[in-house]
C-alpha cells in the first residue's frame, strides 16, 4: 500500500508542472458520517469601528484647542497625550494615522484604482483643517506619536539654532519623497520608515526597533526629536500654520521679557523681542535678500535637472520595475530567486511596459520632487534674510506644539492664575 | 482668545487670512478631486490564493512576529489523503506523527484518522507561523486545499502590508473589509 | 509645580528627589534586563528555530540516509520538541516582555520626572545685552548651515545615482505593448471598441467592423477550433473580452462565480466566487431554469470587470479577479428570472433593474462610478419587468442611455440620467435588445414589428419620430443586429430577414429550419448566425443572400457572439469555444 503510494506521488511529481490546481485525488465519500468543517473566518475590525475611531479623533482635536486655548493647562494636556498614546498608539496601533494618510490621499489623487477611505481622509484632512485656524494642536496631544516623544522628554537640551534650521528642512524632504513614491504607487515610505510604530505593536523589524529607541534615548534629552526633524506631516502643519488665525501666546497678559518661557520650551520654538537697536545696515540685508530672491529660480531648476537624474535609480524602489529589470538581467545571468521571475516570464509583455510606465512616473516624480527641493531650500534661504519684529517673547507658530509648557513658567500667567502672589514670586527671583 | 482684540487689521493679518482662504480652496480643490476616489468602506489585505506561489515570505515579513498569514485548509477540496504531501516530507521514514515524518516545522498540522483510509488534517493556528511549506507540498502534489490567508483576527491592517511589499507572486490586494477573506472552494465540474 | 514644594525645606526636596532617583535606577535597570533577556532570545533564533537549526537539519539528512536508525528518530524527536517549546517560549516572552517594558519604562519615566522637579527652582534668567547681536550671528550660521545642508544633499544625491547605475536593465522591448495611458484614465476609445467589453460589442449591435474570424469550423473535424474550455458553472451570460481575457460568469442556487479564461490558450486564469456581499439575500430567488441565475452579461471598463445577477448582486473585480467592491441591490421581482445586461460608458456602470409582474415596481436605471460603486445617479422607471438591454449612443450631440420595456422605449442622458425623449411603440414581454443603425434605434416589439426612430427628439415621439416600420418576420427573443446600412434578425424558428436599414424595406429572407435563441452578430462583411443546436452559418452582409460558410460544435447555444480579432467566442452550455485560424 505505501509503495504504492509513493509511486503514485512521484508520478503525479512529473505530471505537476502541467497540471493545474484541479483536484488530483476526488475527495472521498465517507460512510462514518463524518461532517465536513469549514474553514473559519475571523472578523477584522468591523467597517463602523472605524468611524468610532474618527470620532474619537475629532473629539481629541477639540478638547486639545480647548485646552490649548482655553484652560491652558499642561496638566489636561498630558493627560490628553496619555489617553491619544493608549487610543491611537497602543489599542489602534498606530494605524491609520494622520501622518501615513499623507501617502493615501496622494496614492489615491495618482491612482484610480485605489478608492480611499473616506475615514483615512478625515484623518488627513481634520487636524491639517486645525491647523489651518489655532496652529499645532493635534502634535500637542493627538498625535501618538508625538505623545510618547512628549511624554520621554526628561532633561530637554537646546539644539542650537544654527542646526536646527537645516534640521528642520528635513520633514520636508521626507514629505516630497514619501509623496512621489505613494503618487507611483511605489509603497509607503512614511509608513515604512516610522521609527515609533513598533512601539505601539510590540513588534517589528531589528532596524525599525533599533531606529525607534534611538529615536526615544535621543528623545529623553532632545525634544521630540522624529516630530522636528522627520516628520512630513508636521512639515505639512507647519506650512498650515503659517495662515493660523489664532496663535498660541505665552500670556495674555503683559510680557514682562523674563525669558522664562524661552528657557521652557524644549523645541526652541520662542522667538524673543528683537529689540529696538539698528543691527545691520540695512543696504548689506537689502541686497543679500535681493541675491536670496533671484537664486530661488535658480535652485528651484537646479533641483528640477537634478530630480530627473534621481528617477532610475529611484524608479528601482518600485517592485514592479524591479521585476522587470531582474527578468531582463535573467535573460542573460541566471536569477538566484527564480520564483518571483515565474509570473513575468509566463507574459512579460505586460510588465515590461508597465515598468516602462511607472519609469515615466519617476521622471516626472522626481524632477517635481527635485523642484521641491530646491524651492524649500531657496525659500529657507529668503526667510533667514527676512527680518521680524517682536515686541514680546512669542511662539513661532510653525514649530510650536502648543505643548503648554511655556504656560506654566510664565511669571505673569501664574500670578493671573492665583498660584503664587505677586509679591513672592518677585522676591524669589531676586535671589 | 490669542489675538489681541485691539490689534488693528494690519498687513500680516491680512496676509494670513489671505493665505488661510487659499490654503482652505485647496483643500476644498483636493476634496472636490477626491470625492469620486473616496469609498465609505475601508479596505483589509488579502491574499489571493490564485497568485501565491509559497514562496515562504509571509513567515518572516509580517511586522508581526508570528506572522498574521497562516494556513487555512478548504476541508472541501481535501483529498483526506493517508500520504498527505501537505503533511509529510517529500520521502517521509513512516506514515506517522513521529516528528522526523512531519513538514511543519511547528507541528501545527493536526492528523486525525476518519476512516480507512481517510485522514483529516486540521491547522491548529496558534501554532502556525505562515511558512507555507504544507501549502507548497499540498498545492505540487496534492488538490491544493491548504492555502495562505491573513487572518484578520491576528492582522493590524498596516497601512502598507509589509509582506505585500515583498510577495512574490504580487498577491496582496485590498479587498473590502466586509469579505475579508478569499477562500478556495471547491470545484463544481472536473 | 506648586506652592507648597517651593516652601518646603530645601533637604526635604532633596531627599525626595532622591528616593525617586533610586526608583529610577531600579526601574530602568529592569528595563535593560528585559530589553537584554529578548536580545538574547532572538540572538539564538538562527540556530534554535525548528525550521533553522542546523543540528537537527543534519540529523534529518543522516535519517534519509539510514532510515532504520531508531537512535536518530529519537534524537530528532527530543530536538524537535525542545526547540518547539523553546520557540513559543520566545513568542510569550516578547509579549508578556514588552508589557513589562512599557511598565517599566512608565516608572521609569515617571520617577525621573519627579525627581527632576523635587528639585526645580525657577530663576529668571539673566537679561541677555548681546541678543541682538547674537541673533544676527546665528543667522549668518544657519545659512551657512542651510547651504551645508544643500552640500551634503546634493552628495548624497550623486552617491545614491551612482549606487543605482543609471542604465537600468530595462529595454524597451519591442514585443512589449504600447505604454497604457496614465493609470487612473480610463483606456482610449479605441481600445475600447478593439474589444468586446459588454453584451454584444462596444456599442451593444453585435458588429465588429474590423474583426475577422474564420467562415467554417467543425468540432467533430477540429477544424478551425482553436480551443475549448469548460465552463464550471452554467448561465446564459455572453462572453466579453478585454485585453487577452474573456469573462463569463455563472451560477446556481448555491453559488455565484466570475470566471477569467486566457484568450490565448483557454485555461480557465481565476475563477472568483461572489460571496458575502452585503445585503445579498441567503435564499437564491427563483427563476426558470430556461434564465438561471446568470442571465445578464458582464461589461468591463478596461479596469475592472462588473457582473450582475439574478438575486441582485452586483460585483466588481480587478481584470486579476481581485475584489474591487459589491452590493446588493435588492432581488429584481422577475417571473423568469432578471436578464438585463449590464452597459458601461465612460467608467460609470450603467443597470437597468426594471422588475414587478405586470405592475410597475420599484423598477430603476442606476449609473455607478466603477472605481467605488457609488451610485452617481439612480432614476425611477415606471415599467414592469423587462429583460433587453440598454445601449448607450452618441445622437443629437448626446450621450443616451436607450432602453427598452412595456410600452415604452426610454432615452436619457447618460451624464445626468435626466429622461430625453420616450416613444410607446412596445407590446408583449419586451426581450430584444435596442441597437443602433445607420443613426436610428431599432427596435423589435416582440413577434409584432421592427421600428426604426430618429434618436434627436425630446419628449413623447411617438407620434413623431418613427422613421420606419416593418411587421416581417419579427423576432420575439433575439436581438436585430446591423451593420449600419443593413439590418438582420432572425426568429426562434430559424428565419433570417434582411432590412434596408435607411427604409426599412425588406430586401430577401432565408429560412434555416431549426431553432435560433442567440442574436446574430455582423464582423465585417459577414453575419453570423448561431443555432441552438450547435450549427452556425456565416452569410455575406449584402443586399442579396450568400452563404459564406458554415460551421458545427457539439453543444447547446444561447449566448451571442464575440468578435475580436481574428477570432470568434462562442458560450456553449458546456464550454467556452475560440473559432480561429491557427
Amino acid at each position: 500500500m505505501f509503495r504504492r503510494l509513493l509511486h503514485l506521488l512521484f508520478g503525479l511529481l512529473l505530471l505537476s508542472a502541467t497540471a493545474l490546481a484541479e483536484q488530483r485525488f476526488p475527495p472521498p465519500d465517507f460512510e462514518s458520517g463524518y461532517q465536513l468543517p469549514t474553514p473559519t473566518t475571523p472578523a477584522p475590525r468591523a467597517g463602523l469601528m472605524q468611524y468610532a475611531d474618527v470620532v474619537v479623533l475629532l473629539s481629541a482635536l477639540a478638547l486639545a484647542l480647548w485646552l490649548v486655548y482655553r484652560t491652558r493647562s499642561r496638566r489636561g494636556i498630558t493627560a490628553l497625550s496619555l489617553f491619544s498614546l493608549a487610543y491611537f498608539g497602543f489599542y489602534r496601533k498606530g494605524c491609520v494615522c494622520a501622518i501615513g494618510s499623507v501617502q493615501n490621499v496622494a496614492l489615491a489623487l495618482c491612482d484610480s484604482h485605489y478608492a480611499l477611505p473616506v475615514t483615512v481622509l478625515i484623518f488627513f484632512l481634520a487636524p491639517l483643517t486645525v491647523a489651518l485656524f489655532a496652529g499645532r494642536a493635534f502634535c500637542a496631544a493627538v498625535c501618538p506619536q508625538g505623545a510618547i516623544q512628549d511624554l520621554v522628554l526628561i532633561k530637554p537640551l537646546k539644539v542650537p539654532a544654527w542646526l536646527e534650521t537645516p534640521l528642520g528642512l528635513i520633514p520636508y524632504l521626507f514629505l516630497g519623497a514619501g509623496v512621489c513614491f505613494a503618487a507611483t504607487g511605489s509603497g509607503f515610505l512614511i509608513c515604512r520608515y516610522d521609527p515609533l510604530v513598533p512601539f505601539f505593536r510590540f513588534n517589528g523589524s531589528e532596524l525599525m526597533i533599533g531606529l525607534g529607541v534611538a529615536f526615544l534615548l535621543a528623545g529623553l534629552f532632545v525634544g521630540r526629536p522624529y516630530c522636528r526633524f522627520l516628520c512630513p506631516y508636521g512639515a505639512l502643519l507647519r506650512l498650515a500654520t503659517l495662515a493660523a488665525k489664532w496663535r498660541v501666546r505665552v500670556t495674555p497678559d503683559t510680557c514682562t521679557q523674563c525669558a522664562l518661557c524661552q528657557h521652557s520650551c524644549p523645541f526652541g520654538a520662542m522667538r524673543e523681542p528683537t529689540g529696538m537697536q539698528k543691527r545691520e545696515p540695512l543696504k548689506t540685508s537689502r541686497l543679500r535678500l535681493a541675491t536670496f530672491l533671484l537664486l530661488l529660480p535658480v535652485l528651484v531648476g537646479l533641483g528640477a535637472w537634478g530630480g530627473s537624474q534621481l528617477a532610475t535609480p529611484a524608479s528601482k524602489f518600485n517592485r514592479t520595475v524591479k521585476l522587470a529589470g531582474r527578468y531582463v538581467r535573467s535573460l542573460t545571468t541566471p536569477d538566484r530567486f527564480p520564483m518571483e521571475l515565474q509570473r513575468v516570464e509566463a507574459n512579460p509583455g505586460p510588465v515590461l511596459a508597465k515598468a516602462e510606465e511607472i519609469r515615466q512616473q519617476f521622471l516626472l516624480g522626481a524632477t517635481l520632487f527635485g523642484g521641491w527641493v530646491g524651492l524649500v531650500f531657496g525659500v529657507k534661504f529668503i526667510s533667514l534674510c527676512l527680518r521680524r519684529n517682536r515686541t514680546d517673547f512669542e511662539p513661532d507658530p510653525g514649530t510650536c506644539f502648543a505643548c503648554a509648557r511655556c504656560f506654566e513658567t510664565c511669571p505673569s500667567e501664574r500670578i493671573r492664575r492665583g498660584w503664587i502672589p505677586a509679591e513672592l514670586e518677585t522676591a524669589r527671583s531676586k535671589e | 482668545m490669542s489675538t489681541n482684540p485691539k490689534e488693528p487689521v494690519n498687513r500680516r493679518n491680512f496676509l494670513g487670512a489671505a493665505a488661510r482662504v487659499a490654503a482652505m480652496t485647496g483643500v476644498g480643490a483636493l476634496l472636490g478631486k477626491l470625492a469620486g476616489a473616496t469609498a465609505a468602506k475601508g479596505t483589509v489585505w488579502q491574499i489571493d490564493p490564485a497568485k501565491c506561489v509559497r514562496c515562504g515570505k509571509c513567515a518572516t515579513a509580517c511586522v508581526l512576529e508570528q506572522s498574521a498569514v497562516k494556513c487555512v485548509h478548504a476541508y472541501a477540496v481535501c483529498g483526506y489523503c493517508e500520504l498527505c504531501t501537505g503533511y509529510f516530507g517529500p520521502e517521509p521514514n513512516e506514515l506517522t506523527t513521529a516528528a522526523e515524518n512531519q513538514l511543519c516545522p511547528t507541528a501545527a498540522i493536526q492528523r486525525t484518522y476518519i476512516e480507512d483510509p481517510y485522514y483529516q488534517y486540521h491547522i491548529d493556528e496558534k501554532l502556525c507561523i505562515g511558512c507555507a511549506k504544507c501549502v507548497d507540498g499540498c498545492n505540487r502534489y496534492g488538490n491544493g486545499s491548504l492555502f495562505l490567508q491573513v487572518r484578520h483576527d491576528r492582522c493590524v491592517n498596516c497601512n502598507e502590508c509589509a509582506i505585500a511589499r515583498v510577495c512574490a507572486g504580487d498577491a496582496f490586494v485590498r479587498v473590502p473589509v466586509d469579505q475579508p477573506y478569499l477562500l478556495k472552494t471547491k470545484p463544481t465540474t472536473s | 509645580m506648586n506652592l507648597a514644594l517651593i516652601n518646603s525645606g530645601e533637604a526635604g526636596a532633596r531627599r525626595t528627589a532622591k528616593t525617586w532617583l533610586i526608583t529610577a535606577w531600579i526601574a530602568g535597570l529592569f528595563c535593560l534586563a528585559i530589553c537584554a533577556t529578548i536580545l538574547y532570545q532572538h540572538a539564538t533564533a538562527t540556530t534554535n528555530d525548528p525550521w533553522k537549526s542546523p543540528q537537527l537539519l543534519k540529523l534529518k539528512t543522516a535519517l534519509a540516509a539510514a532510515p532504520k536508525d531508531a537512535q536518530i528518530k529519537a534524537q530528532i524527536r527530543d530536538l524537535d520538541l525542545k526547540y518547539r517549546q523553546r520557540f513559543f517560549r520566545r513568542l510569550a516572552l516578547d509579549r508578556t516582555g514588552g508589557w513589562l517594558l512599557l511598565g517599566g519604562m512608565a516608572v521609569f519615566l515617571a520617577a525621573l520626572w519627579r525627581a527632576k522637579n523635587s528639585d526645580q527652582v525657577l530663576s529668571i534668567p539673566q537679561p541677555n545685552l548681546q541678543a541682538a547681536r547674537e541673533a544676527l550671528r546665528v543667522e549668518a550660521r544657519s545659512r551657512l548651515a542651510v547651504a551645508g545642508f544643500a552640500v551634503v544633499c546634493v552628495g548624497a544625491a550623486a552617491a545614491f545615482i551612482k549606487a543605482g547605475d543609471s542604465k537600468m536593465p530595462l529595454p524597451q522591448n519591442p514585443a512589449a505593448p504600447p505604454v497604457p495611458a496614465a493609470a487612473d484614465a480610463l483606456p482610449p476609445l479605441a481600445e475600447f471598441q478593439a474589444n468586446w467589453p459588454r453584451f454584444r460589442g462596444p456599442d451593444g449591435s453585435g458588429f465588429s467592423p474590423k474583426a475577422n474570424p474564420p467562415l467554417a469550423w467543425d468540432e467533430g473535424a477540429k477544424t478551425n477550433l482553436l480551443w475549448k474550455s469548460a465552463i464550471p458553472l452554467p448561465g446564459f451570460n455572453s462572453p466579453i473580452v478585454w485585453g487577452g481575457r474573456v469573462f463569463l460568469s455563472g451560477g446556481d442556487a448555491q453559488k455565484r462565480e466570475v470566471y477569467c479564461f486566457n484568450a490565448a490558450d483557454g485555461q480557465l486564469a481565476w475563477r472568483r466566487a461572489i460571496e458575502n456581499v452585503p445585503g445579498s439575500p441567503a435564499k437564491a430567488p427563483e427563476v426558470l431554469e430556461q434564465t438561471g441565475v446568470a442571465a445578464p452579461t458582464m461589461a468591463t471598463d478596461g479596469r475592472r470587470v462588473y457582473a450582475l445577477f439574478a438575486n441582485g448582486d452586483l460585483a466588481a473585480l480587478g481584470l486579476d479577479g481581485a475584489p474591487a467592491w459589491s452590493k446588493n441591490l435588492g432581488t429584481p421581482k422577475n417571473q423568469y428570472g432578471h436578464a438585463t445586461s449590464l452597459a458601461i460608458w465612460q467608467g460609470k456602470l450603467i443597470v437597468q433593474l426594471d422588475q414587478g409582474d405586470s405592475e410597475p415596481a420599484n423598477s430603476r436605471l442606476m449609473a455607478f462610478d466603477g472605481a467605488t460603486g457609488k451610485v452617481v445617479w439612480e432614476k425611477p422607471r415606471k415599467v414592469p419587468g423587462s429583460w433587453a438591454s440598454p445601449i448607450v449612443v452618441e445622437a443629437a450631440g448626446k450621450a443616451q442611455i436607450i432602453t427598452a420595456a412595456l410600452p415604452s422605449l426610454i432615452a436619457y442622458d447618460a451624464v445626468s440620467g435626466a429622461e430625453l425623449w420616450k416613444a410607446d411603440v412596445l407590446e408583449g414581454e419586451v426581450a430584444p435588445s435596442p441597437i443602433l443603425a445607420g443613426g436610428l434605434v431599432c427596435i423589435a416589439s416582440p413577434s409584432s414589428k421592427l421600428i426604426a426612430l430618429r434618436p434627436d427628439g425630446s419628449g413623447d415621439v411617438t407620434k413623431t419620430h418613427v422613421a420606419w416600420s416593418n411587421e416581417e418576420n419579427i423576432p420575439d427573443v433575439t436581438s436585430p443586429t446591423s451593420n449600419g446600412e443593413l439590418v438582420f434578425y432572425v426568429t426562434s424558428s430559424g428565419m433570417l430577414t434582411c432590412l434596408d436599414a435607411k427604409d426599412g424595406t425588406k430586401l430577401w429572407e432565408h429560412d434555416f429550419g431549426t431553432e435560433i435563441q442567440a442574436s446574430p452578430g455582423i464582423s465585417g462583411n459577414r453575419v453570423y448566425i448561431v443555432a441552438t443546436d450547435g450549427h452556425a452559418w456565416v452569410v455575406e452582409a449584402g443586399r442579396e443572400f450568400k452563404e459564406l460558410g458554415a460551421g458545427k460544435l457539439e453543444d447547446h447555444f444561447f449566448a451571442s457572439p464575440a468578435f475580436v480579432g481574428d477570432r470568434l467566442y462562442l458560450r456553449g452550455n458546456a464550454a467556452l469555444y475560440c473559432i480561429g485560424v491557427k
